[in-house]
């Protein structure tokens, strides 16, 4: 259904239940987990990694696992929530993963698949003010402000949008 | 290439296709989330975290080979509740659960998928003698398992910090 996509670095694949060592190590970690929702106990992050797997069967898109060295150390993928203002280009690594531009590199390989395989012009995603890697993350995939919303968590977040055409620099 | 398949048999009982979760299914689970009937079960869900249990349960299929099957009144085409088999992390093991929506409680219908679910478990999953995780208070719950013949096996478990009981269901031969 959905094919693994690769970068010079990065395997991304589907989750599965193999996962959850990494998803319950991620989300363990309070601050590491801070703007995803966590910490979560483990069988928390067990139905998070459940809800991963199922959005790809109810979407056919959904948030992939990122390999590295045969490790799995974070996911990149797009989440539509239903309900929620806008879907989002998403990301997470676990703290020893980061500060090597592994996010930036998987989401242009997810930024490129929704352009060639989802066909849409760009992706969208949306973070908490105080999220300024999240930002600075967004604007180096040419990410721009489209417009600001408030969520039902009663947060306001901003929307940007990236476009999916952009050259892949792998 | 990576693939991903799912395989949720569809049972039918009298009143009831049991089947597999889907997107439209999305309002039936968010308004059931939000009231009052999920006293037992969890509390209330914001709608978000409904779209996770929604999503989950289809993950629950793909980690286990089993899961909760949502319930379609056959008449109207409406959901009318969900009814499986739910191994959770944390679970002591596989076990029966049902939840019915409003508008569809006093019919028998859990007892009908509930029925049918454990029917199909014994048979086809290799599931069984299953267990149900009741809280002391829900006595709706309590009456059906023991109309599915059920016999109380411990009474001072505790999930998630709930106390509950567990009941124990009687095994189909196979």
């Amino acid at each position: 259904m959905t094919a693994d996509l690769t970068t010079a670095r990065l395997t991304l694949r589907m989750p599965d239940a193999r996962d959850h060592a990494s998803y319950s190590a991620f989300f363990a970690d309070a601050e590491a987990s801070r703007f995803y929702g966590g910490p979560l106990l483990p069988y928390q992050a067990w139905e998070r990694l459940a809800a991963d797997i199922g959005h790809f069967m109810l979407k056919g898109f959904g948030r992939f696992v990122i390999e590295k060295d045969g490790q799995v150390i974070g996911g990149c993928g797009i989440l539509d929530v239903d309900g929620w203002p806008g879907h989002e280009l998403t990301w997470w690594l676990l703290p020893a993963a980061r500060g090597q531009g592994i996010a930036q590199e998987a989401s242009r390989a997810v930024l490129a698949w929704a352009g060639t395989e989802l066909g849409w012009p760009r992706v969208e995603t949306h973070f908490r003010d105080e999220n300024t890697a999240a930002r600075r993350l967004t604007e180096s995939l040419g990410g721009t402000k489209q417009r600001r919303e408030t969520f039902p968590d009663g947060i306001d977040r901003d929307i940007y949008a990236m476009p999916t055409t952009e050259k892949v620099s792998a | 290439m990576t693939t991903l398949t799912i395989d949720i048999p569809v049972l039918e009982t009298e009143r009831l296709f049991l089947r597999e979760p889907r997107l439209s299914d999305l309002d039936a689970i968010v308004a059931f989330g939000m009231s009052d009937r999920t006293e037992f079960v969890g509390g209330k869900l914001e709608p978000w975290q409904s779209w996770n249990v929604l999503n989950a349960a289809i993950g629950h299929w793909i980690n286990r080979g089993f899961g909760w099957w949502v319930l379609e009144d056959k008449a109207t085409g409406a959901v009318a509740g969900r009814a499986g088999i739910g191994y959770h992390l944390d679970w002591p093991e596989p076990e029966l659960g049902w939840h019915i929506y409003d508008g569809f409680e006093g019919k028998g219908l859990a007892y009908e998928a509930a029925l049918a679910a454990r029917d199909h478990a014994n048979r086809h999953f290799g599931l069984g003698p299953l267990i149900s995780l009741i809280a002391h208070g829900n006595t709706r719950s309590r009456r059906l398992a023991e109309r599915l013949g059920a016999k109380i096996e411990t009474e001072d478990f505790q999930i998630r910090g709930t106390p509950c009981m567990i009941y124990r269901h009687p095994q189909v031969a196979v």
